[in-house]
């Protein structure tokens, strides 16, 4: 694969930019338990996520609950791979991502 | 307490043709949906394999959204910089009853909700069911913010999440071996571009499954035609997926960038990206249909049946929906409703041809196992077509020896003849 | 007590593109429901049907096939929905809506109090309040913030930019509501079950209002021509270094030659 002939590829916000959202704004849907993730050394929500909503900032994780796309791939990946902090909840009825196409 | 004879949690294909099937019956049916409209939450790669949905929804191609009916099938294994195909074309699924259709889940679902409706179904769409109801082990109805619903037998149709039956404790943890992570962009391309790229006309479409070429990650990758745009993504397994490092948007941008994916999407203009989680489909991974007081339909009882080359989903969930949904009637009839009388569910499903189909495809989920089938021979079959195909200045091969050539190093005739079994076994025996 | 309050039936905002060629706005295709700025009018209209034990009818003009898009409207506790169906497709200028709307509420007489947003979500013009109140001979209580029944009337804190003024007003009587004023509710399952059996009435604007297509067209003074997104260009400089302090200075020169800030060293 050669670089220079492809077409720059959207960078993820942009993306997301495309999608519809009805942000809860009263409400995170994604809990984390801090505490486990200081023993947690592989941390796969911060690299499976399709949205990155996960990031490490300041010794912990941050979470950007209104780019969620509602997957549910944290969850599994957090139980399994690491230290089971997550609890991830649907958002409140009929919040959260709108797919026009799905 | 309000009551219902049935509540169905759901209102994707599973909930939705449940509901028309229970309200056509005559019973006093309600359908939670927790998306504003139905179909607004979910996300597939888009081929409706059409001949189990014609059973339910009869000539269903003439009413529902439908996009493209398939007519071309390309299986393409994606080496580094060669690709591989075998171009499948049938006339036949270019007519009555078809093979499969591309669908579009926003369209698609708001039609089978409205089928459940117009059936006499009470739809409630944008509230979400809490919890499910128990009593001394038996499910009795839903929770829903302050409300509790009382009925006689709970459809749980919530799709892969499956988040009540869970907390309900009805199911055990997912394994993340076991589930895919499907991510997605539908691309806008003009119907006439479409049609002159895919080779295809105004009606019918082409459908690309692409093994490889997905940096190593287990997985695929799909290309489906709609009417004015293609859907584009890659399945990737979740463990996989993160033992590998690499961001799911980043694995979707590789497959994009590969000289035969850029052609078939050049021009485009991304208009959603989306995400999803799917069953790998493995026959071993059925959960428990039935219990007092539920059924459990579709995705939420991981039916799905996936040889590699199709993923069967959608019609999976129609037909385990119709006969959940007669298996509640019989139950109606006998008076109860416990995991005794409702179990005739199980043995409806057992005896449907999809059903037989999944135990047929079981091997091809230790086929999806073998990470040669992505990494290695994908690259293999270009090497091998390279040599053959290409003039230069060496002594051509006949085909064995460019596969020795090819072979060398990598993995040995041993290895290749196991898994050649392996995958006739899974997809073809 | 009777109140009405006017919902929009508009196009989804958020879902309007902007072509990057001819800035022209991309409506075709786009969405309608019932706007955010409406839902605070059902909300303003709800609290004070539940403090005074009053009816409560929403007027909307939209498509008769738009019946399904007021469930929501109704699970807040709205009683009746009267939807007028709109035969200029949500084109028509503001004259024109008004005597519908005015037309409309004449004919659920009496009531007493009309409730409508400040603005639409979409056509944002500002001028179907103070429009219907004169054709209706009541007073305009403008951008409503508090609302609460007092001696037979109303009293209304109204957001005048720069301050807030309370004035009362008897009854009939028009406020239009301030912006994000009255989040709307949200509403559970048996709200929604209970929506399910309240009415949505389709008012033909000949048959039920008695008004003709013909005279409400010739009435039209003013014609959209062209839609275009305003272009707004921004400076983008991007400030690289390892130094904080030095990169503060940086900014400042750099906002300070931009007349941003002013003499600040
Ligand atoms: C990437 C990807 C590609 C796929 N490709 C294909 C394909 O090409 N062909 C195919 O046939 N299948 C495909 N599938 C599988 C297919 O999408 C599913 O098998 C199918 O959608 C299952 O239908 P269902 O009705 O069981 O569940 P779903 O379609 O998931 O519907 C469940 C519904 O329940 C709702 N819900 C969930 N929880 C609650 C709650 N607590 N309260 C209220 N509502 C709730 C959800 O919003 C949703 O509408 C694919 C899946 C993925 C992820
Ligand atoms: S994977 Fe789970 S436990 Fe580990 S860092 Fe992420 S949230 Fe914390
Ligand atoms: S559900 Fe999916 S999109 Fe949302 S946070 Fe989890 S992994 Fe990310």
């Amino acid at each position: 694969m050669t670089a220079a002939s492809q077409k720059p590829q959207l960078s993820l916000d942009a993306r997301l930019g495309l999608d519809r959202y009805e942000i809860d704004a009263e409400q995170s849907h994604i809990a984390v338990d801090h505490d486990k993730c200081k023993t947690c050394t592989t941390r796969p929500c911060l690299v499976c996520c399709p949205a990155i909503v996960y990031r490490w900032t300041d010794e912990r994780v941050a979470v950007a609950y209104e780019n969620c796309l509602e997957c549910g791939t944290c969850q599994i990946a957090c139980d399994h791979g690491g230290r089971g902090a997550i609890t991830w909840h649907i958002p409140a009825g009929g919040f959260g991502i709108a797919f026009r196409y799905g | 307490m309000e009551r219902f004879d049935v509540i169905v949690v759901g209102a994707g294909p599973a909930g939705a043709t449940a509901g028309r099937a229970l309200a056509q019956a005559g019973l006093n049916v309600l359908v939670v949906e927790r998306a504003a409209t139905p179909g607004a939450k979910n996300v597939s790669g888009g081929l409706l394999y059409s001949r189990a949905v014609a059973e339910v929804y009869p000539e269903f191609w003439k009413h529902a959204p439908i996009e493209r009916a398939i007519a071309a099938h390309q299986i393409v294994m994606l080496g580094e910089h060669t690709s591989t195909a075998l171009d499948f074309r049938s006339a036949q699924a270019a007519t009555p009853p078809f093979n499969a259709f591309s669908v579009l889940r926003a369209k698609l679902d708001p039609w089978l909700a409205t089928q459940a409706e117009e059936a006499g179904a009470s739809l409630i769409s944008g509230v979400n069911v809490d919890a499910l109801l128990v009593e001394n082990g038996r499910v009795v109805g839903i929770q829903a913010g302050p409300d509790q619903i009382g009925a006689d037998v709970v459809v749980v149709a919530e799709g892969t999440a499956g988040l009540l039956l869970k907390q309900a404790g009805l199911r055990g943890p997912h394994n993340p071996h076991d589930v895919s992570l499907g991510v997605k962009e539908v691309i806008a391309l003009p119907p006439d571009v479409i049609e002159e790229r895919f080779q295809c006309d105004a009606e019918t479409g082409a459908a690309y499954t692409l093994v490889g070429s997905t940096g190593g990650v287990e997985g695929g990758g799909f290309i489906y035609t709609n009417k004015a745009s293609l859907s584009v993504g890659v399945v990737v397994k979740i463990d996989s997926l993160y033992a590998s490092g690499r961001h799911p948007h980043e694995i979707l941008d590789a497959f994009k960038a590969h000289p035969l994916v850029q052609r078939l999407v050049r021009g485009g203009e991304v208009v959603e990206y989306s995400a999803q989680t799917v069953h790998r489909g493995g026959f071993h991974l059925a959960t428990q249909l039935v219990g007092d007081g539920y059924v459990v339909a579709g995705s939420a009882a991981r039916l799905l049946v996936n040889n590699v080359l199709t993923l069967r989903g959608m019609d999976f969930a129609i037909t385990s929906a119709v006969e959940a949904a007669q298996a509640i009637l019989q139950a109606r009839f006998a008076g109860s409703y416990t995991a005794a009388t409702l179990g005739n569910y199980v043995e409806r499903l057992k005896a449907t041809s999809i059903y037989q189909d999944w135990r047929t495809f079981k091997d091809a989920y230790g086929l999806m196992e073998n990470p040669r089938l992505f990494s290695l021979y994908p690259d293999l079959a270009g090497e091998v077509l390279e040599r053959l195909l290409t003039a230069d200045t060496k002594p051509g091969s006949k085909a064995l020896g460019a596969l020795s050539e090819a072979l060398k190093g990598k993995a040995s005739w041993l290895t290749l003849s196991q898994d050649m079994l392996q995958i006739a076994r899974g997809m073809v025996l | 007590m009777n109140i009405v309050a006017l919902v929009k039936y508009s196009r989804d905002v958020t879902e309007i593109k902007v072509d990057p060629a001819t800035s022209e706005l991309r409506t075709a295709g786009v969405p309608e429901r019932v706007g955010l700025i409406d839902k605070n009018v059902v909300e303003a209209a709800v609290r004070l049907k539940e403090a005074t034990g009053a009816g409560l009818k929403v007027i909307a003009l939209a498509p008769a096939t738009a019946r399904d898009s007021f469930k929501d409207v109704l699970a807040m506790g709205v009683d009746e929905v009267v939807l007028i169906e709109d035969p200029f497709d949500g084109e028509a200028e503001a004259g024109i809506v008004v005597r519908l709307l005015e037309a409309a509420i004449r004919k659920l007489d009496p009531v007493d109090v009309v409730l409508c947003g400040f603005a639409s979500d979409d056509g944002y013009s500002f001028q179907v309040g103070p429009r219907l109140a004169e054709r209706l001979r009541r007073p305009l209580l403008a951008y409503a913030r508090g609302i609460t029944p007092e001696g037979g009337g109303l009293r209304v804190e109204q957001n005048l930019d720069d301050r807030m003024q309370t004035v009362t007003a008897p009854l009939p009587a028009l406020v239009s509501i301030d912006e994000e004023a009255f989040p709307p509710r949200r509403t559970t399952l048996m709200d929604a079950l209970k929506a399910k059996k309240k009415p949505v009435n389709v008012w033909g604007i000949e048959t039920e209002l008695g008004l003709s297509r013909a005279d409400l067209e010739s009435s039209a003074r003013i014609a959209d021509t062209r839609l275009t997104g305003v272009v707004v260009r921004r400076q983008q400089r991007v400030l690289k270094g390892q130094d904080l302090g030095a990169m503060a200075d940086e900014l400042i020169d750099a906002l300070e030659q931009a007349g941003v800030l002013k003499g600040a060293a």
